[in-house]
């Protein structure tokens, strides 16, 4: 039976719709403690005393400072900068200085309140302006997490011939991606049994490296369990390592299991957001249409620590010249560092310059490359399992983690589709580090074309050890496959089966030239936007979307057309609705009733249309998809409001108060 | 040094419930004991609660009081305090004599808690400026004496009318802005006996005393919202700018009501809301309007006149350039309405 292309009910969708689908704070261990962190309300200083006040009884607490870190103090990612907590000096503001755990969550909150930092200011920058011209040197040399530069062909000479030179500068600010769980974690851990957590995140495998260094422990002693988790777009990538780092560390301390669970003003607070960024394009282009030359300088902030700005800066290096044929191109991009909190991953989006050039009304066009860039995925090396059981079941095994966009799901049909089975007789296990191979983190829009085909290689395993030992005829019913399995099982043990990455044929990454094939494949999408601006009250409304994308096969029609819809909401909420607004590198508008979101009556009909064309080294065809809806959305909106009003919009959030400026002269 | 997030779910505070027979047993209970507080819808007053914004030692439940209807009286039409939003804005007398109430209650919150807020609590109904419902920041208005954060810190929602050094915070309902531009007068009993007071003279400034709201005092028990007939009131309507379609407060509105004979405007009336402490009334812009041609010379001489005070704090600037073009476009829309068969 034909599973993919088919809207068949989600893996956990029953469980989710009947409440019993159990998040982290569903969870309640024996003897736990709740944990929670002391954070610096300034941005750049030096500790100089911790107290601990008030009418509380602190011989209670579990207290852990940088001193109580059994292993190294840094969080493990891509360099080692950032540290759990602050020992000597504060490079942003809430970073975390000491934890503190009880069994009371109420006095926990109390006693919060009541631990008292004195610390020593110093100088602090929050500008990429300040940072690129070194106000104050507060990361490495320079400031500079990552630089690339990317060239080809001669930009300096096109510049003279050319018939017309477009130049712009472009700002985007951060998002929160509000997803609707919060972050959190439980951890048990002790120096006998090892380091165990569960929580809300999207890379369970970061997390055990994070954790391997700060206890300075075997592999097989630190486990990471993903619980149901409600959402992440990318915001729950690299911060789980931290919070899941702090409660482990007070229950290494303590011996109890505790659990942190941040409230949403501290998850908006602290946690990462998407980075802001600055762009400079020049772009020449002939009477005819061509395009001759462009010269894009590219710089994101990164925030005070590098956690993952130098994947973020490459992915926006790759796609900054868009989609379109260019002979003559420089790219330079750099990330740079501020006192702000870190900025991490959220579904990139990157401003679709050169639709400028493009006649009508709020058009975008653009790609989106699926899988880690460059040769990203060769060193990630994903490995996915697949085992069958005595009653001829088909067991995924995988860390990539279902965080509401369908994973478990596509997963299971892609498995079906291969071994010609029900969808139902096809199981995805929960990821977890100790029973689950490294498939790679939950990003990227890998999940699908890259992990799947994974799947999709791991259960053919399957069936080739079943033929191979003659035990499967080739055209088999879901009985004989089961019986396959059982005799498989009895004669030789558990019948399993990996698979691991190997880069599709004629995909070549230089990594020193920054040159090659960046991604296996690339989604393609034209995306047009009909505003409406009332040039009296400065409102902006999306009235239509059309989104047109190709993706290779669509494996899901109706979670496919949700990624869609849902990251064109967000990417309107990104272009029109959405400010971070900072204060000192804080962000100081960390409540829903301040940090404004489209509701259902912003967006408008998103209208939805896939143009199939199966990719070749994809499960059954696939491309990803995940962060493609964010890239064009934008684009296409300034350039409807272009259209409408004559009006050149270079920076989102685009909020009432920019357009009046922008539409000034204007009468009412 | 640190700084706490946000909203606290601490543990509840206890706290008496009773309900209240009638208006004497309500007014007795509340009189009696200084931290107790009438409960309406609740929509305004359980949420602040809960985040141990206030801290009522005992609720008088006044839902089963006699105050619910909406009737015409010789004067006008008569709205008891406890009618909810939605049977205010969807009522036939109100829709015809005085659109602009019911286009004002439809502009705020949502379907839900129109169906629970009452007129009451609504007059009453507290800021919504972040720092004011943050119990880890001070604020002059929570706490008298202990400072205003909203000043240096991000006041995008806050005032540029009427604001004083002690507090910039806005009153952020639509209907009393509704109220305020039809000459509405507020019918409360104490214990002292029963008394009126007009809605201008309702809510106040902050001064130096941002703590008080409102000019009722804390045992009076308001029963009814008065309107008057008038001209102006058939031709009126409300204008609501904000940063989304639904469920956010206004970053400006206008209320503005007009009596145009042969085209001159005999009477006008014109109130903003969200741009200061209590609503609008801009007796400013009602001079230039009153005598003159309707027409978008006037209006726009009106919109600059209502704004002529305005002074705007750090990140709100816009609300004056906003304010002005939300007067014009409302008095553009009302001016041009048929009423009555005439336009
Ligand atoms: C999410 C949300 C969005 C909202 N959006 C808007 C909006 O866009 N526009 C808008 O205008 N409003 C909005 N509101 C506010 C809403 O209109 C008020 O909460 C509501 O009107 C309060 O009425 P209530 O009957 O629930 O009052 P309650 O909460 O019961 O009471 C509020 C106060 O009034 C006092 N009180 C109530 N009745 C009387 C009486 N008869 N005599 C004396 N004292 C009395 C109470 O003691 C209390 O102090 C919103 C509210 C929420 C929660
Ligand atoms: S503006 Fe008023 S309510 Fe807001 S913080 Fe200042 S004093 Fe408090």
């Amino acid at each position: 039976m034909q599973t993919i292309g088919r809207p068949v009910p989600r893996k956990e969708g029953r469980d989710k719709v009947t409440g019993q689908a159990r998040y982290v704070d569903d969870l309640i261990f024996p003897e736990m403690l709740y944990g929670a962190t002391v954070r610096s309300a300034v941005a750049r200083g030096r500790i100089k005393k911790i107290s601990f006040e008030g009418n509380i009884p602190w011989d209670e607490f579990t207290i852990v400072t940088a001193k109580d870190i059994p292993g190294e103090n840094c969080v493990a990612l891509i360099l080692l900068d950032q540290p759990y907590l602050a020992d000597e000096f504060i490079n942003h503001p809430e970073e975390p200085i000491l934890l503190l755990a009880h069994p009371d969550k109420h006095l926990l909150e109390e006693a919060r309140r009541n631990v008292q930092l004195e610390i020593e200011p110093l100088p602090a920058i929050f500008t990429l302006e300040d940072s690129l011209n070194r106000k104050e040197i507060i990361w490495g040399e320079d400031n500079l997490f990552k630089s690339y530069k990317v060239e080809k062909g001669n930009v300096d000479e096109v510049w003279q011939s050319a018939d017309f030179i477009i130049e712009g500068e472009y700002e985007t600010g951060a998002q929160e991606q509000l997803y609707i769980e919060n972050n959190g974690v439980i951890a048990i851990a002790s120096p006998e049994d090892g380091v165990t957590v569960w929580g809300s995140m999207q890379c369970p495998y970061y997390v055990h490296k994070a954790l391997l260094k700060l206890f300075g422990l075997p592999e097989d002693k630190i486990r990471v369990v993903q619980v149901e988790t409600g959402g992440g777009f990318g915001g729950k990538e690299e911060y789980p390592s931290m919070i899941a780092g702090h409660a482990a560390l007070l229950s290494w301390k303590s011996g109890r299991p505790v659990k942190i669970v941040y409230d949403r003003a501290e998850d908006m607070a602290s946690t990462t957001k998407r980075h802001p960024s600055w762009t400079k394009h020049r772009t020449a282009v002939s009477r005819d249409g061509k395009l001759l030359g462009m010269e894009i300088d590219f710089v994101i902030d990164g925030g005070a620590y590098a956690t993952l700005s130098a994947v973020v800066l490459s992915r926006g290096t790759i796609h900054a010249a868009g989609p379109y044929s260019c002979p003559n191109v420089r790219i330079k991009s750099r990330a740079v560092a501020t006192n702000a909190p870190p900025h991490g991953e959220e579904r990139f989006a990157e401003s679709n310059k050169t639709s400028r050039q493009k006649k009508g009304m709020g058009f975008a066009s653009f790609m989106h490359g699926a899988g880690f860039t460059g040769s990203g995925e060769k060193y990630l090396e994903s490995v996915v399992g697949a085992e069958a059981t005595a009653d001829g079941r088909v067991r995924i095994l995988a860390a990539s983690t279902e965080i509401g966009q369908g994973t478990n799901t596509i997963f299971a049909q892609i498995a079906a589709e291969a071994l010609r089975l029900d969808y139902d007789s096809i199981e995805v296990a929960k990821p977890d580090t100790g029973a689950v191979p490294n498939s790679g983190p939950t990003v990227a829009s890998r999940t699908c074309m890259i992990v799947g085909k994974l799947v999709e290689s791991a259960v053919l395993g399957l069936k080739q050890t079943l033929s191979g030992s003659g035990l499967l005829k080739e055209n088999y019913t879901q009985e004989d496959f089961r019986q396959a399995c059982r005799s498989y099982i009895e004669q030789h043990g558990a019948l399993k089966s990996y698979s691991k990455y190997k880069a599709p044929p004629g995909i070549n990454w230089d990594d020193e030239k920054y040159e090659g094939d960046a991604y296996g494949a690339y989604a393609w999408a034209v995306y047009v936007a009909e505003v409406t601006i009332d040039t009296v009250t400065y409102e902006a409304r999306v009235d239509d979307f059309v989104a047109v994308q190709e993706v290779g096969k669509v494996i899901h029609p109706i979670l496919a057309a949700g990624q869609i819809e849902g990251g064109v909401a967000q990417a309107i909420g990104y272009t029109l609705f959405e400010n971070v607004v900072w204060k000192d590198g804080r962000m100081i508008n960390n409540q829903m009733t301040n940090y404004i979101i489209p509701t259902a009556a912003d967006i408008p009909p998103i209208r939805v249309f896939f143009e199939e064309n199966p990719y070749a080294y994809g499960p059954a065809g696939a491309k990803g998809i995940g962060e493609l809806p964010m890239d064009g959305a934008a684009p296409a909106i300034l350039n409807a409001i272009e259209n409408a009003t004559g009006a050149s919009i270079n920076h989102i959030p685009l909020m009432p108060e920019s357009l009046i400026e922008a539409l000034g002269g204007e009468s009412g | 040094m640190f700084k706490t997030f946000g909203i606290r779910w601490k543990e509840m505070n206890s706290f008496t419930y009773k309900r209240a027979a009638n208006e004497a047993e309500a007014i007795r209970e509340v009189a009696d004991n200084r931290s107790a507080k009438f409960l309406a819808g609740g929509t305004n007053l359980i949420d602040l609660m809960k985040m141990n914004v206030q801290q009522p030692s005992e609720l008088v439940d006044i839902n089963r009081l006699a105050l619910k209807k909406i009737e015409s009286i010789p004067t006008g039409l008569r709205i008891g305090a406890l009618a909810t939003n939605s049977e205010v804005a969807n009522n036939k007398l109100v829709q015809e004599g005085f659109p602009v109430l019911s286009e004002a209650l439809l502009a705020g919150a949502s379907p839900q808690l129109r169906n629970m807020a009452t007129v009451g609590g609504n007059l009453l109904q507290r800021t919504r400026c972040y720092y004011f419902m943050d119990t880890a920041f001070p604020c002059n208005k929570r706490v008298p004496g202990s400072g205003c954060p909203a000043i240096p810190g991000f006041n995008r929602i806050h005032a540029i009318l009427g604001a004083s050094e002690h507090c910039i915070a806005t009153h952020p309902s639509d209907m009393c802005v509704a109220l305020a531009a039809l000459d509405a007068v507020i019918r409360v009993e104490g214990p002292k006996g029963a008394r009126s007071i007009a809605i201008t003279d309702f809510h106040r400034l902050p001064g130096d005393t941002p703590e008080i709201d409102t000019n009722l005092q804390p045992d009076e028990l308001i029963v009814s919202v008065d309107l008057p007939s008038s001209a102006f009131a058939k031709r009126s309507g409300y204008l609501k700018i904000r940063d989304r379609a639904q469920y956010a407060f206004a970053l400006v509105s206008v209320a503005a009501a007009l009596d145009i004979k042969n085209g001159r405007i005999e009477a006008a009336r014109i109130a903003l809301g969200g741009v200061a402490h209590k609503p609008w009334r801009s007796t400013e812009a009602e001079k230039v309007l009153t005598g003159a041609q309707s027409n978008a010379q006037t209006f726009k001489a009106a919109a600059e006149a209502a704004l002529r005070g305005a002074v705007p704090q750090n990140h709100n600037a816009f609300k004056v350039e906003l304010a002005k073009r939300a007067i014009v476009r409302i008095l553009n829309d009302v001016s041009g309405r048929r009423v009555g068969g005439a336009a």
